[in-house]
């Protein structure tokens, strides 16, 4: 297993780490310029990747869950998705066809693409304590890329705003509105039909 | 200045430039050269069929060089910055083929971790966050 966060605040992150794991065995990596969100077009945590021994993707971008902190919004048990990811372990069972599995990803368009460069010039210039120019670019990322979470909910917090107050929830029934986009599959735990 | 390594396809780069840099800073800005044979990394060169479009008198416009990598560019002249992103073909590879894109992040202590430290084991590959 591996973790990665799609992140810039590395204190919080080991923080939040202690907090909610106890003896992580496995690699927890920091993507603070969310490079992740690029190479495998990713708009929105958790996403969940199952890799195989040669390094194809037998499992594209996942909405699926550890727990079912969420299941109240996402109407997502993590327990079948859990079973299924230990079926893979131990038997090799995909839930997905490779042929299903290819193309089930909408690629990124140019504009979410554009999004991910000023997102990571917004943060650059933040860290540089350039406010003005971190705004410009936080608001050209989110024009451009307006129901990615990975651009929207992340910049939230980092231009100053509450995590869960007003603007989430605006933000929350937009993405409602929208129809909840989402680069990747959004499925149960259940195989599908031989 | 660049991450001050060379770019492999799946690294990205803020440089504080304009979108015009002196031929000779290519190799440390994007570690691609420029050489009669074309724009090379190593062994491998891609082909300049207009190398006008590059630029003159040895400035060369980093908008035309990502366009020949096919990675996209990204500039905010304000604070002179300028965006490279990741080669699209490693995207492409991932979404069309399922060929894992190999990266390298650092761990929380600092260490460098990559993909492709883990061949020949299964992986479940994680993205979540604190926000």
């Amino acid at each position: 297993m591996i973790a990665v966060a799609i992140d810039e605040a590395a204190d919080a992150l080991r923080d939040y780490i202690r907090d909610h794991t106890d003896g992580i065995t496995y690699p927890v990596l920091m993507d603070s310029d969310h490079l992740l969100t690029e190479l495998y077009a990713i708009s929105n945590v958790p996403t969940v990747l199952l890799i195989d021994e040669s390094d194809t993707i037998v499992q594209p971008n996942w909405n699926a869950y550890a727990t079912d902190t969420f299941k109240d919004f996402t109407g997502i048990d993590s327990g079948d998705q859990l079973d299924a990811i230990r079926r893979w372990v131990i038997d090799g069972e995909t839930l997905m066809t490779a042929d299903d599995a290819r193309g089930a990803v909408d690629d990124l368009t140019d504009e979410e693409e554009q999004a991910r460069l000023h997102f990571r010039l917004a943060v650059h210039l933040r860290n540089a304590g350039d406010t003005t120019g971190s705004e410009r670019n936080f608001d050209r990322a989110c024009q451009l890329a307006p129901n990615d979470w990975t651009i929207r909910r992340a910049s939230l917090p980092l231009r100053g705003g509450d995590p869960f107050g007003p603007e989430f929830f605006e933000l929350l029934a937009e993405f409602d509105e929208a129809g909840r986009p989402y680069h990747g599959v959004n499925h149960s735990g259940l195989p599908t039909a031989p | 200045m660049g991450y001050g390594r060379p770019m492999t396809d799946a690294q990205i780069a803020l440089l504080e430039t304009g979108p015009l840099v002196d031929a000779g800073s290519l190799p440390e800005l994007i570690g691609w050269e420029l050489k009669p044979e074309g724009l090379c990394r190593d062994e491998q060169c891609v082909i300049v069929t207009d190398r006008e479009a590059l630029g003159s008198d040895g400035q060369i416009d980093l908008r035309e060089v990502a366009g020949l990598l096919d990675r996209p560019v990204a500039i905010d002249s304000d604070a002179g910055l300028v965006a490279v992103g990741a080669a699209r073909a490693g995207r492409r590879g991932a979404l069309n083929d399922l060929r894992a894109p190999d990266f390298t992040l650092p761990g929380l202590d600092g260490t460098f971790h990559s993909l492709a430290d883990h061949r020949s084991k299964k992986k479940l590959l994680v993205a979540f966050s604190s926000w």
